[in-house]
């Protein structure tokens, strides 16, 4: 549990590093805003180049960026099956009919239990399984014969394979973007970054700082707590909790044998953290002096005028083109 | 001598029918390493938070350097006493170890270039500035607890008081955290020293024993430990050279006996 990848800070040298964290955060928003406003795909191609440049001056590993993006897999299949299926503007591109019958859909019945049955023992999960898609799709599409039940399509449009390339263009640039934030930042500064960017909140009344405090005893805490977890969960298996197997009803037991004492063990922790702090003279809500302070260079000025060309110019591209 | 703290009167239950401490009276001088001794559940962690505010006595009064406690002096009288309490792992407030040490320094507003200098020389006085970069998972319980040692030192405090901040430890961790208090009491720092253990007791200039809410002796180490009808009602565990002192006070002892006497406290260890 302690090799959490996404949103990990791993240390390294580079431009990247050096840059304020303020600077990074501010930049991340304008580059985001200019990459939903870029529409064509030739803009965006060149958006993404863009990308792949700061991420080799960075000298950031591609391997890293990729284990960012990994979670994101199912989301973008999921949104590319969410367009094709149901978008149906623009230039028909592909059509293929389907064919209902009795006989069709107990084949495709057939190949779901088949894929239940071996998926243990196959080791390519996600091939395997696109086999079996593809299987399914041959078999509605050539089997009319007999009983004919009724008659549908699988249809492509222009605009749904667009949009669906966009979307997914999209989220590959957010997200890579916010994992070179997250992996060239410490959390400490990130936090000390997010607290100053969002010091204009103040005028309706957002305590900032407060907010931060909370973030940053957050991350202390959290190795704690899964430590913590870890020696409940040895606990409960020797007394027999197993949390590798079982169905359904008996995961929700194991979780709540987890979740019970560490909410107990929690609440303590707090309430003696709170004593210890107020103990060392922390008021809530006065002002207090800063050990680490944030220094703005001429290459953190560079860097924003960068961002800010970048959002006009998708802007301009955008209204003039 | 001068007096640094002084309890008149103190009454405290956390609910109306109950009592956990009863007409505390206590002062305490400038200077002075006093130990209050209690078994568990005497109250003597409650007076510690009384002391600094986390708690409101029902009755009584507690003055600080002549100041009395109350909702506006709470936070002046934070500034002269610091807490070392139990558990390493609940008052580690910092990512890292520089970062806990700033944490009651920027509370007390100090200047950057200040701070910078105290962290260094008082991590450095417990031996802890080779790690100001480490973060505490990275730390033994003993280590964390020195850091919570500097960042009370770093606050420049009159009074430290060490809430059971050994027991959680390991027999080396607590050798140490006993050195720092010896250094620091010789440097003129007044330390109050809270637990159940009677070696910790036996260094301090004065024990206070503490039972079921009430103040049972207040006396000077010596006299205290000396003193056994006292310490065998206050449900504490005698230290073994202790029941061996007065076993040799009370009777004349040739060498068989008192040989089948060690055997026989050693059996009942």
């Amino acid at each position: 549990m302690k090799n959490i990848v996404i949103g990990r800070y791993v240390p390294g040298k580079g431009f990247l590093y050096t840059l304020d964290p303020r600077t990074k955060i501010i930049a991340l928003l304008l580059l985001m805003a200019g990459t939903f406003i870029i529409d064509e795909l030739i803009h965006m191609v060149v958006a993404i180049a863009m990308i792949g440049i700061i991420l080799l001056i960075g000298k950031i590993s591609i391997r890293r960026v990729y284990l960012g993006l990994r979670p994101l897999l199912f989301l973008l299949i999921f949104t590319f099956a969410f367009q094709i299926l149901f978008n149906t503007q623009g230039e028909l591109l592909y059509e293929m009919p389907l064919y209902y019958s009795p006989l069709t859909i107990g084949l495709v019945a057939l190949v779901v239990v088949t894929w239940m049955l071996t998926k243990k023992y196959i080791r390519f999960k996600l091939i395997y399984f696109l086999i079996m898609v593809a299987l399914s799709l041959f078999i509605f599409s050539t089997l009319n014969e007999p009983f004919v039940f009724g008659q549908g399509a699988f249809t492509v449009y222009e605009d749904a394979l667009q949009m669906a390339l966009f979307i997914m263009l999209r989220l590959i640039i957010i997200v890579t973007l916010s994992t070179i934030l997250t992996i060239t930042t410490k959390p400490t500064d990130l936090n000390l970054g997010l607290e100053s960017v969002l010091k204009p909140l103040k005028i309706v009344r957002v305590n900032t700082e407060e907010i931060a405090m909370i973030i940053s005893i957050a991350l202390r805490y959290i190795p704690t707590l899964l430590d913590e977890a870890n020696k409940i969960m040895l606990a409960q298996a020797s007394r027999g909790v197993d949390f590798q197997e079982g169905k359904l009803k008996e995961k929700v037991m194991q979780i709540v044998s987890l979740l019970v004492p560490m909410f107990i063990i929690s609440f303590k922790r707090s309430d003696e953290l709170a004593n210890a702090m107020e103990a060392r003279s922390f008021v809530p809500g006065q002002p207090r002096t800063r050990l680490h302070q944030l220094v703005w260079k001429t290459l953190d000025t560079l860097v924003i005028i960068f961002a800010i060309g970048f959002l006009f110019g998708s802007i301009y591209i955008r209204v003039m083109v | 001598m001068e007096t640094i703290i002084e309890i008149k009167d103190l009454t405290f239950g956390y609910s109306s029918d109950q009592e956990v401490l009863k007409n505390i009276n206590l002062s305490i001088n400038k200077g002075e390493w006093i130990t209050i001794l209690g078994h568990n559940g005497s109250g003597k962690s409650t007076l510690s938070k009384l002391l600094i505010g986390l708690l409101k006595a029902r009755n009584g009064t507690i003055r600080v350097d002549g100041l009395l406690l109350d909702e506006n002096t709470v936070y002046d009288i934070r500034k002269k006493i610091g807490i070392v309490f139990q558990n390493p792992d609940n008052q580690f407030v910092g990512v890292t170890v520089r970062d806990d040490i700033a944490f009651g320094l920027e509370n007390l507003q100090i200047e950057r270039e200040e701070m910078i200098e105290r962290i260094d020389s008082f991590s450095k006085k417990v031996d802890m500035f080779e790690y100001l970069n480490k973060e505490p998972q990275q730390l033994s319980g003993g280590q964390k607890q020195r850091v919570a040692i500097a960042g009370i030192l770093a606050m420049e405090t009159d009074v430290i008081i060490f809430d059971e901040a050994t027991s959680m430890l390991d027999p080396k961790g607590r050798r140490k955290i006993m050195e720092y208090m010896r250094k620091l009491n010789e440097e003129g720092t007044t330390i109050i020293t809270i637990t159940h253990d009677m070696k910790e007791a036996v260094e301090s200039d004065r024990i206070v024993v503490l039972k079921d809410g009430k103040i049972l002796k207040t006396d000077t180490s010596t006299n205290v430990l000396n003193d056994k009808a006292t310490l065998e009602q206050s449900n504490l565990e005698l230290l073994l050279p202790l029941e061996l002192l007065y076993y040799l006070n009370e009777n004349h002892v040739d060498r068989k006996e008192l040989k089948d006497y060690l055997w026989q406290l050693s059996l009942s260890e």
